[in-house]
């Protein structure tokens, strides 16, 4: 299934198995988890939160080096 | 298991691994305001009547401790004076200005900038030479490499922010330092044998000398990325940026090496705080240095020898 992913000035579009979740999603892009906040459809939600066909999902940094 | 351990809301935002607890939302903002107001009160940060001069660079930690801090503030208790530094580092400092301008004005806190340049002639990109004038070279005699930027930055800022503090009548200076910064410094200066640092490590700052306004950490306890997640829950305007200086710092080396092993053991942060704190008291009075502190002969700033900090590095550059 196909998810849009924004991150930072990145407009992606992710093709995504059934019952992926966010963690997995920032794995598959090698994001580290704890350096961002994760929207899903404009709602924060925590990394186990299943993904949907359809979802557009924003990757927020908070954390930069250290 | 999936919903808010206080109210029962299904849509979390926080699951927190140390504890168990799940927040939605409201009640995660809820419960880091009331955390910080506690700890304020605990360590006797603030007494009413202090004037609080807030170092605000704009990025999330001074953002959410102004923003927390002003409910002090709203209820009569303190007065509160927002400082921003311009370093002088191109393409990063300016937004993060705009954004602390645009947070002090949105709470209606009084904002000054001061800079580096108006300070000490020269802004830091031209301390560390990115700017072709030659004071790259900041190696001191002795020194095999050149001093990190944030060495500069470091001295010079607080440097600026006690003058502030002093022509602003402040009675105490905020930071936004986090869990993770305070789990660095610790482990950083005991790494590298740096004792006359490491007992200066603290919630609130212990100088006798009345010259030093004293420095208080409010979001100390809290970790850095409960603090973005704050600010992105809070819907507050913060400079998401990282700093082009703190490529290749030790402290990012072991800020790295907490952060890989918090994931495996979340509770490391708070562990390496808490230990160090019971200790603290302990290692400050069998190792505090002896002797008082004189006055800077050239910019009259307390200082430990005939110079303070900011002022030999200046001497050593003219
Ligand atoms: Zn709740
Ligand atoms: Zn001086």
């Amino acid at each position: 299934m196909q998810v849009k992913v924004i991150f930072g000035e990145e407009n992606l579009t992710e093709d995504v198995p059934e019952d992926y979740t966010i963690k997995e999603l920032l794995k598959k892009l090698g994001i580290p988890s704890e350096t961002v906040v994760v929207k899903k459809n404009e709602a924060i939600v925590i990394e186990e939160e299943l993904i949907q066909e359809g979802d557009t999902l924003e990757i927020i940094k908070v954390i930069f080096g250290g | 298991m999936n919903s808010c351990s206080k109210c029962g809301n299904q849509q979390i935002i926080i699951r927190k691994k140390h504890s168990g607890q799940s927040l939605c939302q409201e009640c995660f903002i809820e419960s880091i305001n009331e955390k910080v107001l506690k700890d304020t009160r605990k360590y006797k940060l603030l007494e009413k009547g202090d004037k609080v001069l807030v170092a605000l660079s704009g990025g999330k930690d001074s953002v959410v401790a102004l923003h927390i801090l002003n409910s002090l503030r709203e209820k009569n208790i303190i007065d509160m004076v927002a400082v921003t530094i311009d370093e002088g580092i191109k393409g990063y400092r300016e937004e993060g200005i705009e954004i602390a301008a645009t947070n002090a004005k949105s709470l209606g806190i009084e904002h000054r900038v001061m800079s580096f340049k108006e300070y000490f002639g020269r802004t830091l990109d031209e301390m560390m030479g990115q700017d072709g004038t030659g004071h790259g070279d900041t190696r001191r005699q002795g020194d095999t490499e050149p001093r990190h930027a944030c060495t500069y930055c470091g001295v010079f800022r607080r440097w600026i922010l006690n003058r502030v503090a002093q022509e602003e009548g402040a009675t105490k200076i905020a930071t936004g330092h986090n869990l993770d910064d305070e789990t660095q410094s610790i482990l950083m200066n005991y790494l590298e044998g740096n004792i006359n640092n490491l007992i200066r490590i603290g919630p609130k700052s212990e100088s006798r000398d009345e010259r030093f306004t004293v420095k208080i950490k409010p979001l100390r306890e809290i970790p850095e990325k409960e603090i973005g997640l704050y600010a992105i829950a809070a819907d507050l305007n913060v400079h998401l940026a990282g700093c082009p200086y703190a490529g290749e710092s030790f402290r990012r080396e072991i800020g790295g090496f907490i952060k890989e092993l918090s994931r495996d053991h979340p509770t490391i942060m708070y562990s390496t705080l808490r230990g160090f704190d019971k200790i603290k008291p302990i290692l400050k009075k069998e190792l505090t240095p002896k002797g008082n502190t004189g006055e800077c002969r050239r910019c009259g700033e307390p200082a430990a020898g005939e110079l303070c900090k900011a002022c030999s590095f200046l001497e050593g550059w003219e």
